[in-house]
């Protein structure tokens, strides 16, 4: 199965780390370039910083477990969503704003591909894994609010990436879809399908 | 009458209302349904607010299926981060 995995910050990057033994392809795409902030939270090293994010995730992988991944250090958009999605089987939404978000939404179902999105509350208090067919976009409630403050969220964030992972466990092994809401204090399925 | 659960999810606490509410209510009569909950403590799992305002919150609505068997009311916090590649934060 060919999974594409867009945004490989906060979310992204520890899917794609915690997915490292499914017996897929991996495609990452991420215009961003990592910094030194960035260590707190991401699965990005020291060795990383002022590399492309996805450049980056593609040699640790290779380098830490020997996994071959695609990367692609470009920014989705519409003039490229075809070349960079077109392929996918599944589509791993891990993105930060509303605009790329719909820009996937729209390309996925007009397609048909199958997708799920990972979603962060910018206090860390809430977390959403949710497949497309329920998945409602969310702008920031101020343009330019920040993800969350400081390094202490680190094992929520990874905590929600580590059930997108399972979510696309459950899909690659029989093609169930499992959405689920998180808390810090709890978890709830939302559907099941 | 359809009825659904309505779960809350607030400061970083969740709980259900203890009375279902109408499936067909509004987004508005949701959200103030469970902005009154919050204040008079009424919600397990979720300590008394005096002051709650929840204007920015999403209600989602999950109906049946065959693995869930009833309908289902979310209101939560927006979620509109997963990469975190912006601004100023070290989580960023």
């Amino acid at each position: 199965m060919r999974i594409v995995v867009v945004g490989v910050g906060a979310l992204g990057s520890h899917v794609v780390q915690l997915g490292r033994s499914l017996p897929v392809q991996w495609k990452v795409i991420d215009f961003d370039r990592i910094e030194a902030k960035n260590l707190l939270a991401q699965f990005h090293t020291r060795m990383g910083v002022g590399k492309n994010k996805a450049l980056a995730l593609q040699q640790a992988m290779q380098g830490l477990f020997g996994v071959k991944i695609e990367a692609v250090p470009h920014r989705l958009a519409a003039d490229n969503v075809e070349a960079l999605l077109g392929d996918a089987e599944l589509v791993v939404d891990c993105l930060d704003n509303a605009e790329a978000r719909t820009l996937v939404q729209q390309f996925v179902r007009e397609r048909e591909i199958a997708c799920v999105h990972g979603a962060l509350a910018p206090g860390g208090e809430l977390g959403r894994v949710v497949w497309d067919h329920l998945f409602v976009i969310d702008s920031e409630d101020t343009p330019g609010q920040e993800t969350c403050e400081g390094g202490e969220h680190l094992a929520f964030v990874a905590q929600t990436a580590a059930t997108v992972a399972q979510a696309i466990t459950l899909y690659v092994g029989d093609r169930r879809q499992v959405s689920t809401q998180l808390l810090p204090s709890r978890s709830m399925v939302l559907d099941s399908r | 009458m359809r009825y659904a659960r309505l779960n809350i999810t607030w400061n970083g606490q969740n709980g259900d209302l203890p009375d279902p509410v109408s499936w067909h209510a509004s987004d508005k009569e949701i959200l103030r349904w469970a902005t009154e909950a919050v204040q008079s403590g009424s919600v397990p799992g979720i300590t008394k607010t005096g002051h709650v305002r929840m204007h920015t919150f999403v209600v989602d609505r999950f109906p049946a299926n065959k693995e869930i068997r009833e309908d289902r009311i979310y209101v939560r916090p927006r979620t509109p981060f997963g990469a975190g590649s912006r601004g100023a934060s070290p989580c960023a």
